[in-house]
């Protein structure tokens, strides 16, 4: 690592690349939703880095790279028409309960950019969850040319609510992302880009994509086909909401992840793929991405220490019949 | 939902959208002192599932055949401890007699679930939700499985941070509460899914 080059930030390369796939994203974002985004990016990076910066000194460390990735993970999150101060809390709680409190990067159980998701989501129902408005249409510039989406569209209900209750949308506005939802969801196209580079550059793993997605699709296939209400077309489904976003950048985040095997790793993202489905379906929340990835966090650990004990009891059998 | 359908219901609910520990904050003493190991957590977890469902199934005979034909309902809470508590002494007698192994395994743990309180919760519960007797043993059980993953899921998180740094002032009961409303904030996302009392 280059620490020397930099005094106030430790690089880390690994995180640097998730920040290289995000970039599109980005772009994205502002290109469907407008030019403020730019500012909620540069806030909520500040107050990231601020906080990070002020737990670390008591640490005597340094501030990590690995923030960024929280911070743009964080603010790509978010809806469109988000407050700028719900964002500030939401990311304060994140760096500090995420992250911090377990001693900073590398030892923290939760995923810090989901927990301050998770914390805002709870606590400001209506800015998250009621007040998504379309992407700004009209010029070809689209929303390099804006400042805001209009807001007479204010509270259009996303795709995800949408098709669950009978409307069509076609495949390929859900794939390119043309579409009311989240700063950075939207586009599967260039997640899947973004994903592809990352597992490329060894920044992730696939195993943790691939276990998500199947176990997705599997288990909303068998919904979608027996019937069951509010089940929508599972190519449909995974195209629509967050599911995919979170499946490739932040599943696959080493540090809250199961680690150890590739066991481990399909267990995992099955958990993951498993409660996003059950919570979409039947809980009275539109998208169960936060919770699921919260929830599969939290089984984490223990799934790499039964394994773990597995293989030292296995090893020991051999030794002993040898 | 159809009728015979509803204890399933229970159960499901007890395990995640009610989950004993992460939504009501039950049985939070011996959920914080024994999650430091995974094995003692693994003990104390199965005892919880076993005492929980049997006590619930026993009080709801006491309650509904014996305090409520002699209009004492008034008494439920101190009659319900000492069923508990009787019932506890009784099987840890029976297991030191029956199995040495099973009384080194879970001997020690037994004399402390006499006073967890989700075990007195699950009775109450019962009594206030008015279940039939199959639902409360759904319930019991429901409730002690929810109780048993997280405090395995707990113990496992507790494996991953002797390696942390955690600062000074949070170690031990901090930083577990801190880690236990993450949990709680996990487990909101099953609201809404099945609704039960």
């Amino acid at each position: 690592m280059n620490a020397k080059k930099n005094s106030f930030m430790q690089m880390q390369p690994p995180m640097l690349k998730v920040l290289y796939a995000l970039i599109p994203l980005v772009v994205a974002a502002i290109y469907y939703f407008g030019w403020r985004f730019l500012l909620v990016l540069a806030v909520v990076n500040a107050v990231g880095i601020l906080t990070e910066y002020l737990m670390a000194r008591t640490y005597s460390m340094k501030v990590t790279s690995s923030v960024l990735v929280t911070n743009f993970l964080f603010a790509l999150s978010l809806p469109p028409t988000i407050p700028l101060w719900i964002a500030v809390v939401g990311i304060v709680f994140g760096v500090v309960f995420g992250k911090m409190v377990f001693g900073g990067f590398g030892k923290n159980v939760f995923n810090p950019a989901i927990s301050g998701r998770a914390f805002i989501y709870i606590s400001f129902g209506v800015p998250l969850t009621g007040r998504f408005v379309d992407p700004v249409a009209g010029t070809a510039l689209r929303g390099f040319a804006a400042w805001t989406p209009s807001i007479d569209t204010v509270s259009s209900v996303t795709p995800l609510v949408q098709q669950a209750q009978g409307t069509e949308f076609a495949l390929r506005d859900l794939f390119l992302g043309n579409l009311v939802g989240s700063f950075g969801e939207t586009s599967a196209l260039l997640i899947i880009l973004g994903g592809v580079y990352i597992v490329w550059k060894k920044s992730a793993n696939w195993h943790f994509i691939a276990a998500s997605v199947v176990s997705f699709l599997v288990l909303y296939g068998a919904l979608f086909y027996s019937g069951i209400q509010g089940a929508i077309n599972p190519v449909y489904a995974l195209f629509s909401g967050s599911f995919l976003f979170a499946a490739v950048f932040m599943v696959t985040d080493p540090v809250s992840a199961s680690q150890t095997t590739n066991l481990g790793r399909w267990i995992y993202g099955s958990i993951f793929g498993v409660m996003t489905v059950l919570i979409r379906v039947y809980s009275g929340w539109p998208e169960g991405v936060t919770f699921a990835l919260l929830f599969a966090n939290m089984f984490a650990p223990l799934i790499d220490h039964l394994i773990k004990e597995q293989k030292k009891k296995r090893k020991e059998k051999k030794a002993a019949t040898a | 939902m159809s009728e015979s359908a509803y204890p399933i219901a229970i159960f499901f609910a007890a395990i995640f959208t009610n989950n004993i520990l992460l939504s009501n904050y039950l049985g939070m003493c011996s959920f914080l002192s024994v999650s430091r190991e995974l094995k003692t957590s693994l003990g104390l977890g199965i005892a919880v599932i076993f005492v929980m469902t049997s006590t619930s199934m026993l009080n709801w005979v006491v309650y509904y055949k014996i305090l409520e034909p002699l209009g004492i309902e008034y008494l439920r809470f101190i009659v319900f401890i000492i069923v508990i508590a009787a019932f506890v002494q009784l099987v840890e007698m029976i297991i030191e007699r029956v199995s040495e192994v099973l009384y080194a395994a879970l001997g020690i743990f037994l004399p402390l679930i006499t006073v967890n309180c989700a075990i007195l919760g699950v009775s109450l519960f019962m009594v206030i939700r008015d279940y039939t007797f199959v639902e409360s043993i759904t319930f019991g059980l429901g409730s002690g499985i929810g109780w048993f993953l997280a405090i395995m899921a707990m113990a496992g998180i507790r494996q991953k941070l002797k390696r942390a740094r955690i600062p000074h002032g949070l170690e031990g009961a901090g930083i577990t509460l801190i880690i236990t409303g993450m949990m709680a904030l996990a487990f909101m996302g099953f609201s809404g899914m099945l609704q039960i009392g």
